[in-house]
């Protein structure tokens, strides 16, 4: 079946040739040439067959995040974490000028890095750097590369990195528009990730799996279970739509294990039902666990600490990859050998845990139970306002505030809602905004909170919510009084 | 004592928000009058900012590591826009990688800003500082 969301391969070649134009880099590019050379690349380094296999053999991968500014010391960089810091997949981190389609800037990056001789970037300007670069990059590490970013408008980068042997993609036009820009239309996103997703799905039709990551994380600050995964769900309907066959949800970690584990299962369980109501049945979904992305500790030793609990948590929800933090996190960018050290700890904790399973329990159950609820809320409110249709329905969600992200920096997310840690560290929601949620469900939630004023003897209040921000790189999880 | 105008955002093309909204809610509760760009800001548009609202400092944030790219020539402008009376607070991870902070500081001072801070400076500390500069140009001033 045919979905008719899609975009169809006239309506794809016409934006195509826009596309191309942006940068001189994309001058010329075919599709067909991309296909040769994904159709060069080995299945070892095929990003969509490691997620499968990692799936049935119950395996936790490692995946770190990096890049720099020049071609030959992000080689140099990936090959040191896949040899010293034992990691299966590899990223490719684009720099922020890239990311909103500054190339001028990034091309400024590139020259003052030259100079400096160290990488005033954040990350690997694939665009300005082209084809032939991104192809030297993947001929010269042995593992799947993915390219990691938070584009609203990524359609030139999928192409180049694609075409290129990069056989992963992460974002989606929520999840890379809401926490990574701030004037950019959502319609305007959601657009340009179709065409991102339709490329991805020509490719599927032509043999080459090309996987594709929404973010889960979204603003790792707080973000409440339930909004992460509506969003992910979402953005999972859309990619299907253009025809993505190989798809990880993701989501990062709250900090609390019940919640972390009760969510990673809800995430995967709701996925595969609302693929279904969405008649769905041909795709590979994987799941895939982010440790803390929040403010870290600046001790090293602390970092490592919160770094350990992640991977815990991911080896116990039975992730099929894990996204692995550094001890320099407080501090920015990290150096390899921190990225390395990063990777071995998660190594270790993951080695020791992945034959063991989590007890099925009553809270457990519970917090799946309320989580699928909450899903519901949302969910059910997107079909309404769509009149059935989710894409119409998440924008005008997104409009009234029924779908609300915490923290985020973009105009068009509504910003009202405010979360907060209950007495037991589960991420609750302190004030709603416009968030559709039923009052069975508030109620709880208030309830929670209530339990933590009354032991931290204050009212539940905006200084809570600011507390728990910094509690964990102050050395907590919850933000407690002095 | 009327509150004093600050000015505040993220500079570049850095998207980190959660900081920039605790700032705001900081600084206000603090008594100061507080014009917040968000993120995402331009140098342009802190200087138009701060000629606008009159402001007697100018917070520029940084999280992203582009810092050093993106303040170049900021202290230059603003002295050329004739905010020599405004002060220029630089803060947040300004460069890419783990770099001693005197290094950073050293560096940041030479391009022109008044005081330079890392991300996890304690923030009463810095409204302290503030104070007392605030209190060292008024005395100059008038």
């Amino acid at each position: 079946m045919v979905d008719t969301a899609r975009l169809t391969f006239k309506q794809f070649k016409s934006i195509r040739r826009q596309v191309l134009q942006a940068w001189p880099t994309g001058a010329g590019l075919t599709l067909e040439d991309g296909l040769a050379a994904q159709k060069s690349i080995p299945t070892e380094k095929n990003f969509a067959q490691a997620m499968k296999n990692a799936g049935e053999q119950g395996r936790v991968l490692l995946q770190p995040r990096a890049g720099v500014a020049l071609v030959e010391e992000h080689i140099k960089l990936l090959q040191f974490l896949e040899e010293q810091g034992e990691a299966d997949l590899l990223p490719t981190t684009i720099d922020a000028y890239t990311r909103q389609n500054r190339y001028q800037e990034a091309e400024k990056g590139i020259v003052r890095s030259r100079e400096a001789k160290t990488s005033l970037l954040n990350g690997f300007p694939a665009v300005n750097h082209g084809v032939e670069a991104c192809r030297q990059v993947v001929d010269r590490v042995n593992s799947p590369i993915q390219v990691r970013h938070g584009t609203p408008d990524a359609r030139l980068l999928a192409e180049i990195t694609l075409a290129g042997g990069f056989t992963s993609f992460e974002g989606g036009g929520i999840s890379y528009n809401i926490p990574y820009a701030k004037k950019f239309p959502l319609k305007d996103s959601v657009d340009h990730w179709k065409y991102v997703d339709r490329l991805v799905g020509w490719y599927e039709e032509q043999g080459v799996s090309i996987n594709r990551e929404p973010f889960g994380p979204l603003t790792g600050t707080l973000v409440p279970p339930f909004i992460a995964i509506t969003i992910a769900i979402l953005e999972g309907i859309l990619a299907l739509r253009q025809g993505v066959r190989s798809l990880t949800l993701g989501y990062g970690q709250g900090g609390n294990l019940i919640q972390d584990i009760a969510a990673m299962k809800a995430l995967k369980e709701l996925a595969h039902e609302y693929f279904a109501m969405e008649n769905f049945s041909d795709y590979e979904l994987s799941s895939v666990f982010h440790q803390w992305m929040g403010g870290f500790p600046e001790d090293e030793a602390k970092a490592f600490s919160v770094i350990s609990w992640g991977s815990a948590v991911a080896a116990l929800a039975k992730a099929e990859k894990v996204i692995v933090k550094t001890p320099h996190e407080a501090m920015g960018i990290p150096t390899k050998e921190a990225n390395a050290q990063g990777l071995r700890a998660t190594r270790q904790m993951i080695n020791m845990l992945e034959d063991q399973v989590f007890p099925a329990s009553r809270e457990l159950d519970m917090e799946i139970d309320v989580i699928k609820k909450e899903v519901k809320c949302l969910m059910d409110k997107v079909y309404e306002l769509g009149l059935g249709d989710i894409e119409s329905g998440l924008l005008a969600a997104f409009e009234i505030g029924a779908l609300d992200v915490p923290f985020a920096p973009a105009l068009c997310n509504h910003g009202k809602i405010l979360p907060m840690r209950d007495n037991d560290g589960f991420i609750r929601v302190f004030n709603k905004g416009n968030l559709p949620l039923c009052s069975d469900i508030l109620d709880f939630h208030r309830e929670k909170l209530e339990l933590r004023a009354k032991a931290e003897g204050r009212s539940v209040g905006f200084q809570m919510v600011t507390d728990d921000i910094y509690a964990i790189s102050k050395g907590k999880l919850t933000g407690r009084p002095k | 004592m009327k509150p004093e105008n600050i000015v505040l955002g993220v500079i570049g093309y850095d998207c980190h928000s959660v900081g920039n909204k605790i700032l705001e809610v900081f600084f206000a509760e603090k008594g100061f009058n507080v014009t917040n760009l968000g993120v995402m800001v331009s140098q342009e548009e802190f200087l138009n900012a701060a000629l606008e609202t009159d402001a007697r400092a100018i917070m520029v944030s940084s999280l992203y590591g582009h810092g050093e790219i993106d303040c170049e020539g900021l202290p230059q402008k603003s002295k050329e826009k004739g905010l020599d009376d405004t002060l220029l607070y630089v803060g947040g991870n300004l460069v890419v990688g783990k770099t001693p902070f005197a290094e950073v500081e050293k560096k940041f001072k030479g391009m022109g800003f008044d005081r330079v801070f890392s991300a996890d400076v304690d923030l009463e500390k810095v409204v302290e500082i503030l104070r007392q500069d605030l209190e060292k140009f008024a005395g100059k001033t008038s």
